[in-house]
């Protein structure tokens, strides 16, 4: 192993870290008390003092620190002041429907946004290019539920072409639950059915959560692909008499491929952050429902856990951009 | 002038003329200036006081009276948008000052002081950076409470490492140059190296940055404000009226539908401004993604 | 490339050709119930104490007495056949004789020591509704003791009244659990309450086959059940948080019953055909509490002049459709005590003057707390919020709205700092002390602790109706209380919602209880 890849994963490590502090400071600043918050208007003074014990917040900050921490390095990331769970089994319960739900988006980024910044660049100038510059002006600027609504109530009200929010229709018995990703369990379970209308529900807000990055993906593989086009070796390729396609294919986009990386390591965080709306418009049960439930009930166990975890989940998938990156491009070097 | 003069660093000619020539740009440009128009005049332009309620004629469809529609309070919808510029005007311009500020401050001393201030400020901002913007900016507008202010904070927060970077990056390019050199040979304090030669050269990208930063804040304060955290109704900010009219998208499409493509116009008029800034500054730079 | 694009097409084509599966009606054997569950949190009857929770436990278990349908004053046996009141002189004791024969879902015989048991466990447990026992009863550990393996007597000290143990008898705390099935569940000492979270031993019509939160609850008809057999053997309680979904999957025959419409769609609806609109009603108040110590409300005059000030009557005729009842007195219609007296309407000449006198003629502002989402009724709390700010700028009151999330409006409200908070109550069993004193004791820290009104007057009578066994002296009782805290008390009561419930033509049978849950066994279509 390198130096390069040893340094980065130590100071990712030490951002980790970092990360938890942050998440931590922010849940003590509340200025609210979550446990009036979390027993409600008829609560009465011993069961106050009751849960206040029980989820130690009669403790001093620094000791809360020290404890969570501990638990932590076990796995436990405390119990949830409104579902009265573990913070970890809800967030398992919760997590399948997030990934299901991101990498659908993930892939129509990928599947729309690099064709159309492949297309745009070697159609520069021309009608082509000037849609896809323009489509991704857009989705660059969209505010994501309201993109969701605007779906909902073309697609789903009032043409009736794809189903609305929720993961299944009503009246489709889910799969047994085994992975929790509902494409798999079907298929697990050879229920076809479930299958096609667990993937028809996943059309719209999956182009909902993916237009952001694939407008992002578009972009960067558009500049990457005219940078590469005007070098000298495509020239001498074309010169050779290779077909135009050919040369784009083998040549020009392999190394355009190496910018546009970073951007799907990035994008990664724009579809987590997007998830929050997307889920909430489309009442899918994931890890953003969950974020912005607990945010609103003042649950900071559970609002900790989802931001470290996601937090973990965008620094590693960050890590692993680089070190593939590094990989293909010998140049990049630590600092 | 008692310090000695020194050449600046590779003067460019700004480019003007590239900035009109792209018609995208100049459609940005306009856009910002409608949107600013909005806000300043919006009481001259208002057809109503935006929490004024008619309502016995509330949902009313766009039509003479009112061009846009009146909301489920019968409230002007028009209006209401024009007093939302406002909102989302002084949110964007809120948080690229304090950003702005504090990021580039950062920067600027981590890239000048170096060596043991360098690394843990640069490590401090890579936790910023760890986080997905809108799931930090959410709980720490949670923990403070929600309210704009406080979201203006949030949005701040997960916004400033960017000019950290930045500015970094510049200070550590421009602190080899020959010409500090000179003037701390000349005896001039770093607080002056900083703000003479430091902060005027390290301009260019953070006001690309700012512009970017703008369309940036204004969308995440509207996704804040959609889920709860933000602007608190009745204020007539965009993402508040768009989650207010989210009953209303089968039955009276245009109560959330304006207000979205308010929010939609407003972003991409600060994002083209952005890319003509770029342009002119220094075509070089490479948008941020 | 030719199979290459025939797959694309049939890709295509499932995305995005109509929807087969909609426009049919759902299975013949199953009701499709669509609410928002989004806050259920267990379906253990010692823990649940949250709509929807209480709504699938009430189908699952039974209790030992019950209130039918709509009326809220004839206790009907239901796993007790019979029950008696004794004064024991310095106790009360309760005795109730079980129904012989009933078995649990797991076909154990249901017996004194369950009963027991599942009230211990309750008082053990010490969720949210172990108040219930442990308050308003006054019951501890061992105060239930099982006689034979038929009948059991409950002790109550003589500060209860055991009018109010047997409305608390009827509400899903006091459900009856299979003690052998929940122990041997049990993990630490939490007496089965993690695994009775999400599994059933009740004796109900119905058993938990899943629940998937935030997705769906399903309900299957219980085998060993000693009642008749429900209509309709599957309940699918699914999880549909907007309201137009809701209206959209009733109309598509995809839904049964659709719980939580708008007035305005309701409106919809009802030009419709094969859909059925049908209001429940509900026990809630939906008021704005004023806190009584904070200047210039702490001036009776002050509150009387805002009570003047709001156009209540535009509040149900715009905002809710005419859909809620102008009540105004703390005791909400349905419930014993039941005070109509209405006297407010928007008057700002009255109003004016009554600040005039106050001396506050040139207005102030004010902080009003509203709650995030809707309110019930099927209106915003902050479009409410926004009908009040304006109504009141009109006598120059100043209303500076802050929507807040519940959870934390209520840290506030109950730390006594809000100015004024507009927010819902409804009483936690069926009878008037379930508003009475919350509305006018101080000392019972709720509601006129947290508005900091302490009136001793009003204190005394709301104890005094409680305990008085004659239904006449009582209800003079509390037609006093209520006409005294109609002036004098800090609240300005906006109005009594009701609920609109969208069905599909072929479904009777449904009805709705005003404590807010409904039993599915008499559902059928």
């Amino acid at each position: 192993m390198s130096r390069y890849v040893l340094t980065r994963i130590a100071s990712t490590a030490l951002v980790l870290v970092g990360v938890s502090v942050l998440t931590f400071f922010i849940a003590h600043v509340v200025p609210a008390d979550p446990v009036l918050a979390a027993l409600g208007q008829h609560a009465r003074e011993d069961q106050i003092q009751a849960y206040r014990h029980a989820y130690g917040l009669d403790q001093p900050v620094l000791v809360q620190y020290v404890q969570y921490m501990r638990r932590l390095a076990g796995g436990d990331l405390g119990l949830s002041i409104r579902t009265r769970r573990p913070v970890a089994y809800d967030l398992a319960e919760f997590l399948p429907a997030t990934v299901e739900l991101g990498s659908t988006a993930w892939l129509i980024a990928l599947a729309l946004g690099i064709p159309a910044g492949i297309l745009s660049a070697i159609y520069k100038d021309r009608l082509a290019d000037h849609l896809v510059r323009i489509a991704a002006l857009a989705g660059a600027a969209m505010p994501v539920f309201w993109l969701g609504l605007l779906l909902l109530g073309s697609l789903y009200y009032r043409l009736h072409w794809l189903p609305g929010p929720g993961r299944l229709d009503l009246s489709i018995v889910p799969p047994p639950p085994r992975t929790g990703v509902l494409l798999i369990d079907s298929l697990l379970a050879a229920d076809g059915p479930a299958f096609a209308n667990a993937l028809r529900h996943l059309v719209l807000p999956g182009l909902t959560l993916g237009l952001f990055s694939t407008a992002v993906i578009a972009r960067m593989t558009r500049s990457a692909m005219l940078e590469v086009l005007n070098q000298e070796y495509i020239r001498t390729a074309r010169a050779k008499g290779l077909t135009r396609l050919r040369v784009i294919m083998h040549h020009a986009l392999r190394n355009a491929m190496i910018p546009t990386l970073t951007v799907i390591g990035i994008s990664f965080g724009n579809l987590l952050s997007g998830a929050v709306l997307t889920e909430t418009v489309f009442a899918w049960p994931g890890l953003g429902r969950y974020a912005t439930a607990s945010a609103v009930s003042l649950d900071f166990p559970a609002v900790m856990g989802v931001t470290l975890v996601v937090a973990v989940f965008y620094t590693l998938a960050n890590l692993v951009v680089d070190l593939l990156y590094a990989r293909v491009d010998p140049r990049i070097r630590y600092e | 002038m008692s310090e000695p003069s020194v050449a600046p660093v590779r003067p460019r000619p700004l480019r003007w003329r590239t900035f009109g020539r792209n018609p995208l740009v100049v459609l940005g440009t306009a856009i910002v200036l409608v949107f600013a128009v909005a806000a300043l005049a919006a009481p001259l332009l208002a057809i109503r006081s935006p929490l004024a309620q008619l309502l016995d004629e509330r949902l009313t469809p766009p039509g003479a009276g009112s061009p846009l529609g009146l909301d489920q309070l019968g409230r002007d919808i028009f209006s209401r948008l024009l007093f939302g510029a406002r909102i989302s005007l002084l949110v964007g311009l809120v948080v690229v000052a304090l950003a702005g500020v504090v990021g580039t401050l950062v920067g600027v001393i981590a890239g000048f002081a170096g060596g043991w201030a360098d690394h843990v400020l640069m490590r401090i901002t890579d936790v910023f950076f760890a986080f997905p913007s809108l799931i930090l900016a959410m709980a720490i507008a949670a923990a403070l409470g929600p309210s704009l202010t406080h979201a203006m904070v949030a949005i701040a927060a997960v916004t400033w490492p960017v000019y950290a970077r930045l500015s970094r990056a510049q200070t550590l390019v421009l602190n080899r140059l020959e010409f500090l050199d000179a003037a701390r040979a000349m005896g001039a304090p770093d607080l002056r190296i900083v703000l003479r030669h430091i902060l005027p050269n390290a301009l260019a990208p953070l006001v690309v940055q700012a512009s970017f930063n703008m369309g940036e804040a204004i969308l995440i304060a509207a996704g804040l404000s959609f889920i709860g955290f933000g602007a608190q109704p009745p204020t007539p900010e965009w993402g508040v009226m768009v989650s207010e009219g989210r009953d209303y998208i089968t039955t009276q499409w245009w109560v959330p539908t304006f207000p979205g493509l308010a929010i939609l116009l407003a972003v991409t008029g600060f994002n083209l401004l952005g890319d003509g800034i770029r342009d002119v500054l220094d075509p070089r730079l490479r948008r941020p993604v | 490339m030719r199979i290459r694009f025939v797959l694309a097409m049939v890709v295509i084509g499932t995305l995005l050709g109509p929807q087969m599966s909609s426009r049919a009606a759902t299975a013949a054997d199953t009701l499709v119930y669509v609410n928002d569950i989004s806050d259920m949190i267990s379906l253990d009857p010692a823990v649940a104490y949250e709509f929807s929770g209480i709504l699938a436990a009430t189908n699952i278990y039974d209790t030992l007495v019950a209130f039918e349908g709509e009326d809220l004053t004839t206790l009907k046996p239901r796993l007790a056949q019979s029950w008696f009141i004794r004064d024991n002189g310095s106790r009360w004791a309760v005795t109730l004789k079980l129904r012989p024969g009933v078995k649990f879902s797991t076909g154990r015989p249901v017996t004194a020591k369950a009963v027991a048991f599942s009230f211990d466990r309750v008082i053990a447990l010490n969720k949210s509704p172990a108040f219930l026992f442990k308050e308003v009863a006054g019951m501890n550990e061992g105060d239930t003791i099982p006689v034979g393996t038929d009948t059991v007597v409950v002790s109550l000290p003589k500060t209860a009244s055991p009018q109010a143990f047997l409305s608390v008898l009827t509400f899903t705390v006091a459900a009856i659990v299979d003690p052998d099935e929940v122990m041997a569940h049990q993990v630490g000492t939490d007496r089965g309450e993690a695994w009775l979270r999400n599994h059933s031993a009740g004796t109900g019509p119905y058993t938990l086959d899943r629940w998937d939160p935030e997705s769906r609850v399903v309900l299957v008809a219980n085998p060993n059940y000693w009642g008749p057999k429900p209509n309709l053997p599957r309940v699918i309680i699914s999880h549909v948080p907007e309201s137009s979904t809701q209206k959209f999957l009733l109309e598509s025959g995809d839904a049964d019953i659709a719980a939580d419409l708008s007035p305005e769609q309701a409106r919809d609806l009802a030009t419709k055909p094969n859909v059925a609109v049908q209001k429940g009603k509900l026990l809630q108040l939906v008021y704005i509490g004023m806190n009584a110590k904070l200047p210039p409300l702490d001036n009776p005059k002050v509150r009387e002049a805002i009570r003047a000030s709001i156009d209540y009557d535009g509040i149900i005729r715009n905002l809710l459709r005419g859909e809620a009842r102008k009540v105004q007195t703390i005791v909400p219609e349905g419930l014993f005590g039941f005070n109509p007296s209405a006297p407010f309407q928007q008057d700002i000449a009255q109003a004016k003057r009554l600040l005039q006198e106050a001396g506050k003629g040139e207005g102030f502002s004010i902080e009003l707390l509203v709650p995030t989402g809707p309110a019930p009724g099927g209106v915003k709390w902050a479009d409410l919020g926004a009908k009040v700010q304006s109504d009141l700028a009109q006598v120059g009151i100043k209303v500076e709205i802050k929507e807040t999330a519940q959870a934390q409006l209520l840290n506030v409200y109950r730390a006594q700092k809000g100015q004024m908070v507009m927010i819902l109550w409804g009483p936690d069993f069926p009878d008037p002390d379930g508003n009475a004193t919350p509305f006018a004791d101080y000392d019972a820290k709720s509601l006129a602790w947290r508005n900091q009104y302490s009136d001793a007057d009003a204190a005394k009578l709301a104890k005094q109706a409680a305990l008085e066994p004659d239904l006449m002296k009582r209800q003079a009782l509390y037609r006093q209380l209520t006409e005294k805290v109609l002036h004098e008390g800090p609240y300005v009561i906006l109005y009594q919602p009701l609920k609109r419930f969208g069905l599909r033509a072929n479904v009777s049978g449904f009805v709705w209880n005003p404590m807010a849950f409904a039993e599915f066994r008499t559902v059928s279509k």
